[in-house]
């Protein structure tokens, strides 16, 4: 009996302790996501709510003629990321394994970009992407005699090019996880193989690459949420233009909520966004459950 | 027993800081009789003799009444940014807007009712009635004063048009009189000098807004206020779509734009102006300092002439920078604010304070070139105005022949205020066709505009029902 | 000979015995000119916009060079005044101080209650942490922007401060770290009479630098980069951030010049940073390997 009582009060000392950050995760994560659905149900003047109007405001926001846009840019940014944004680091990664000499530069030179806050990464690539003969990109061209480019403005270039941006910043610290992962390697396996016939090529594909694999499925989740984050890269870069080429959920959520004073479509679409992420969650919860079971 | 006193520690740490942070503000508030009147109307930072001016007006004010106390808060008004500082109260008590936004501004409930301030001062009856029914609801309330009003014309780089060989005799340039014959001297610019013949907005609403001027050139009307309160949208006339295809032409056929118009703003089009990147521009009186004083432009380089006319006719696109206040500002807030632009020689009165104000301003604009040209106050009393004139006339640093047809034209009906309705949105809606255009040599412009013209009924719509 | 170097390497599948082919030769070195390639262009835009920092506006917008026509710090200094840049570090260290105390302490109790503690249920708040790792605090801007107003926290530091102490990635590699420490350790200052709190003074924390340290680093780089919650609560208080500072260009007409110096001045501190602690930074960017 007094084993179990004392049980209970250590219990209880254990929820004190975590209860200042659960009160903090509850203020700045649960509750704003609970919020959102109550606002996204009501008509409001400023942050007054005023009356419930049940799911008039998803109706508005599914009919905006910008939410089209955005929801079809969704799709090019997922793609995109996935070819670039996810490709990139592992191929960094991989190279920068098989290196020996200057091996330290590349890793801080690789990790470099992820030290610039991205804000400042956006306004320094908005002046490489700048047309005319001004622009940085066009101006190492021209060393090369190639005419100047337009970049950004071509509306089939606005989100890869957003990516890449994104990607100059972010791969590295990703790459540095594959290297990482690629050194624990046992030198054994590479022995075996080299033994058994197996070229430089065929070693990576069969031992490389597999290695990674559990690893980079892990990734793959994370890299599907970051394309719904995206928001003020189009947003700083091209106002989400040309012709709402690069406009994201994220930003259009931002001017339902800032420009047009109207947050409960702000909300509204949010709650959208969160329920497409949680339903990619689970799937992936689901999938990744069965492989491997961490507790 | 010791952890209990640590634990006891760390939740009471945590209470009082949560607590405290709760209280600050109010308890603030409360202390002392001081008044702290923020000040969005303060010159942006890199303009150090505007900041200088006002430093000036400050250290007068603290003569006047030293409890109040003004804090620069530099703010450009921008309608993304606009609402989140109003929410967090951290809009600045007074702040300049645009004409276009100040209904929405009264709707929301997001400024202050000023019209007892004015009517103790005696201001109200000065205020040219048309304006103060744009800055009042339905009760007749009033919520702004106006700074000036402006009309756009087009802007020049007199270098750039020296170097084309497009200046006559006595010092005036040749400039188009006509959107026709604005695309020849453009290609002529263009060939002769490198430089682009007009930089064209396509960024964010200024595109739209300047695209409605030339709109209007085309005979276009965008936009009919109905009788039961709904507006009905043009913009797929046919009219409307002759000035897009105009402009598309301006960068397809004439090639004659900046190299990026999609990148281009209020803000970068003085750039580009100012910096010989492009040799006309469309903007108005009231923002002459920024091709001179900001981009470096020498003061007898820039010349402002008529918008050119089209064949709908030739107009001036007319709107104003109103004079907003915090929906927090306390009415003694608000009175030193007003106060203020009394010094500042911005309010209807000509006292001491006043003309020494102009004096300020007109001096310092002499003496850092920016351009000393008469403004459009929107005061009624005209004692006031010669007054103001007289100061203006005496710091005169430019050559008038390069003002005087756009002045002319300006006390025509050439005249036209913004269209009605949601003004920020429609021009929002043009852009995007702006941006199509200006990318996408083949674009449809017919189905972009009756695209455009659909989304923007629908938001009108959306806002407004018939009664 | 540099290909003696080779026997240091291992790992990759180049190993060392491949050198003596020629082929895996030109091979190697075509692997390592593509990588220094692209460390060249990982730090090429740093290096433009110190060299564009130089250059005025008129040479800016008409001459396509990348050089600066000369070296003239003054320019930057004097940017650096008008723009009262001193103000917006000033205020964005004090950001990040706040921040990554509060990231280090709470973040670190929570893990600590999910690693040692596991008080009875804690699995439930271990799973409502986990699935917030899912959802980008982005979406839920509006609202928490709304809550921070209604309670009074606008025009403060604080709720910037906290919202660090609530950090899912955080508190995984805090737990992760926490139960790699011998669980002896724990009973053994339980039998020694400590309570919780205690022992994670006393045991936790020493044993826990280096996750400390790349939570902190995280935390740094994070609270100086961050920019749009503080945004929308600082702007126009006189509080404004480095990085509010720089969101503001967007909408506020502003010469190219400006905007470049000042975004030269936003990533000196970072870069400062990471030239001393470059070891330890990439270290815990590995580190940031979780699972989950």
């Amino acid at each position: 009996m007094k084993a179990k009582r004392k049980f209970k009060r250590s219990d209880l000392m254990g929820w004190l302790i975590m209860l200042p950050s659960m009160i903090l995760f509850a203020f700045f994560v649960w509750e704003p996501l609970l919020e959102n659905i109550r606002l996204s149900l009501y008509s409001a003047t400023r942050f007054q709510l005023e009356e419930f109007v049940g799911l008039a405001n998803y109706t508005k926001v599914l009919r905006s003629p910008d939410f089209l846009d955005a929801f079809v840019n969704t799709f090019k940014y997922t793609f995109w990321s996935l070819v670039i944004g996810y490709l990139v680091p592992i191929i960094l990664g991989i190279l920068i394994s098989e290196t020996v000499h200057f091996r330290g530069l590349f890793r801080v030179g690789i990790y470099f970009p992820n030290i610039i806050p991205g804000l400042a990464t956006i306004w320094i690539w908005s002046y490489f992407f700048m047309p005319g003969k001004n622009g940085v990109l066009n101006i190492l061209l021209s060393k090369f005699g190639i005419s100047p480019q337009i970049w950004l403005n071509n509306p089939k270039m606005t989100i890869p090019l957003i990516i890449v941006t994104m990607t100059w910043k972010a791969a590295g610290s990703t790459a540095l996880i594959y290297m990482a992962r690629i050194s624990s390697i046992s030198p054994d396996l590479y022995e075996a193989a080299t033994i058994d016939g197996a070229g430089i090529w065929k070693r990576i594909r069969h031992i490389t690459i597999p290695s990674i694999i559990p690893l980079a499925s892990t990734l793959l989740i994370m890299q599907f949420i970051s394309v719904f984050q995206i928001l003020y890269e189009p947003m700083v870069l091209k106002n989400g233009g040309p012709n709402n080429a690069s406009i994201s959920l994220l930003m259009l959520m931002y001017r339902y909520g800032f420009r047009d004073f109207d947050f409960p479509a702000a909300a509204a679409l949010s709650v959208m966004v969160c329920i497409i992420l949680v339903i990619l969650s689970g799937i992936y919860m689901k999938v990744t459950a069965r492989k491997d079971d961490y507790a | 027993m010791r952890n209990k006193k640590l634990m006891k520690k760390v939740l009471c740490a945590a209470l009082t800081a949560a607590m405290a942070v709760g209280c600050t503000v109010p308890v603030l508030a409360e202390e002392g009789e001081k008044v702290t009147v923020t000040l969005g109307i303060w010159p942006e930072d890199t303009l150090e003799d505007q900041i200088e001016m006002h430093e000036g007006f400050v250290e007068r004010m603290k003569e006047i009444d030293p409890n109040v106390e003004f804090v620069p808060a530099y703010y450009k008004y921008a309608t993304e940014t606009f609402m989140p500082m109003v929410e967090a109260g951290n809009c600045p008590t007074i702040f300049e807007s645009w004409f276009t936004e100040t209904k929405k501004l009264i709707r929301e409930g997001a400024v202050a009712d000023i019209t007892d301030e004015l009517e103790a001062r005696g201001w109200l009856d000065k205020m040219n009635p048309v304006i103060r029914e744009q800055f009042s609801d339905e009760n007749g309330r009033v919520y702004g004063i106006p700074r000036d009003a402006y009309a756009l014309g087009l802007m020049c780089n007199v270098e750039v048009f020296e170097e084309a060989g497009l200046v006559n005799d006595d010092g005036t340039i040749q400039y188009p009189k006509t959107w026709d014959e604005l695309a020849e001297t453009a290609k002529t610019i263009k060939d002769k000098t490198g430089s682009a013949g007009l930089c064209l907005l396509a960024k964010d609403n200024a595109g739209g807004w300047h695209w409605s001027n030339i709109a209007w050139a085309f005979g276009a009307t965008l936009v009919d206020e109905n009788e039961d309160g709904t507006y009905t949208a043009h913009l797929d006339s046919e009219e409307a779509i002759a000035a897009m295809d105009y402009v598309k032409s301006l960068k397809w056929d004439y090639d004659v734009l900046t190299a990026d118009p999609t990148s281009e703003d209020w803000g970068t089009g003085f750039t580009q102006l100012g910096t010989g990147g492009a040799a006309m521009y469309i903007g108005a009186n009231d923002a002459i300092n920024q091709p001179t004083e900001v981009n470096g432009l020498p003061v007898d380089k820039v010349a402002l002439v008529p918008i050119p006319a089209g064949p709908g006719g030739q107009y001036l696109l007319q709107g104003g920078t109103p004079y907003m206040f915090s929906k927090d500002a306390t009415p003694e807030e608000i009175n030193a604010a007003l106060d203020y632009l009394e010094v500042f020689g911005k309010a209807p009165s000509a006292s001491e304070d006043a003309v020494a104000g102009w004096e300020a301003d007109y001096s310092q604009k002499e003496s850092v070139g920016c351009p000393v040209i008469p403004r459009f106050p929107c005061w009624t009393d005209q004692e006031i105005m010669d007054a103001e004139q007289a100061v203006i006339d005496a710091h005169s640093n430019v050559d008038m022949k390069l003002f005087q047809d756009y002045f002319d034209l300006v006390d025509t009906d050439a005249l036209r205020t913004e269209e009605p309705g949601l003004t920020q949105d429609m021009y929002a809606e043009i852009t995007k066709v702006l941006q199509e255009v200006m990318v996408n040599e083949d674009a449809d412009t017919a189905a972009l505009m009756a695209t455009a013209n659909e989304n923007y009924q629908q938001i009108l719509d959306d806002k407004f029902k018939a009664n | 000979m540099a290909w003696k170097k080779m026997k240091s390497k291992k790992d990759g599948a180049i190993r060392d015995y491949d050198m003596k082919s020629p082929r895996v030769r030109v091979l190697y070195i075509c692997v390592v000119i593509l990588c220094i390639a692209i460390v060249v262009t990982c730090i090429f835009p740093a290096v433009w916009v110190l060299l564009a920092g130089f250059k005025d506006i008129k040479e800016f917008n008409r001459n396509a060079t990348i050089f600066p026509s000369s070296l003239d710090l003054s320019k930057l200094k004097k940017t650096w005044e008008l723009l009262k840049f001193a103000k917006y570090y000033r205020n964005s260290a004090i950001l990040v101080a706040g921040a990554t105390v509060c990231a280090v302490i709470f973040n670190g109790l929570l893990a600590y209650g999910f690693a040692v503690l596991k008080p009875k249920g804690y699995k439930i708040a271990y799973g409502l942490v986990m699935w917030s790792l899912m959802i980008p605090a982005t979406t839920s801007m509006v609202s928490l922007f709304r809550n921070i107003n209604l309670l009074g926290l606008n025009q403060s530091f604080l709720p910037l401060w906290l919202m660090y102490g609530a950090n899912a990635f955080w508190v995984v590699l805090f737990k992760e770290f926490f139960e790699g420490i011998p669980r002896d350790l724990v009973e053994a200052a339980k039998l020694d009479g400590c309570g919780p709190l205690q022992i994670f003074i006393r045991i936790m924390l020493p044993l826990s630098r280096s996750i400390i340290m790349v939570v902190a680093i995280f935390a740094v780089t994070a609270a100086w980069s961050e920019f749009l919650l503080p945004y929308l609560v600082l702007n126009g208080s006189g509080k404004e951030t480095v990085m509010v500072k720089l969101f503001t260009f967007k909408d506020t007409p502003t010469d190219a010049v400006s905007v470049l110096r000042a975004v030269l001045f936003s990533i000196i501190p970072p870069t400062i940073l990471f030239v001393i602690f470059q070891k330890q930074i990439t270290d815990s960017a590995a580190a940031g390997a979780v699972k989950g």
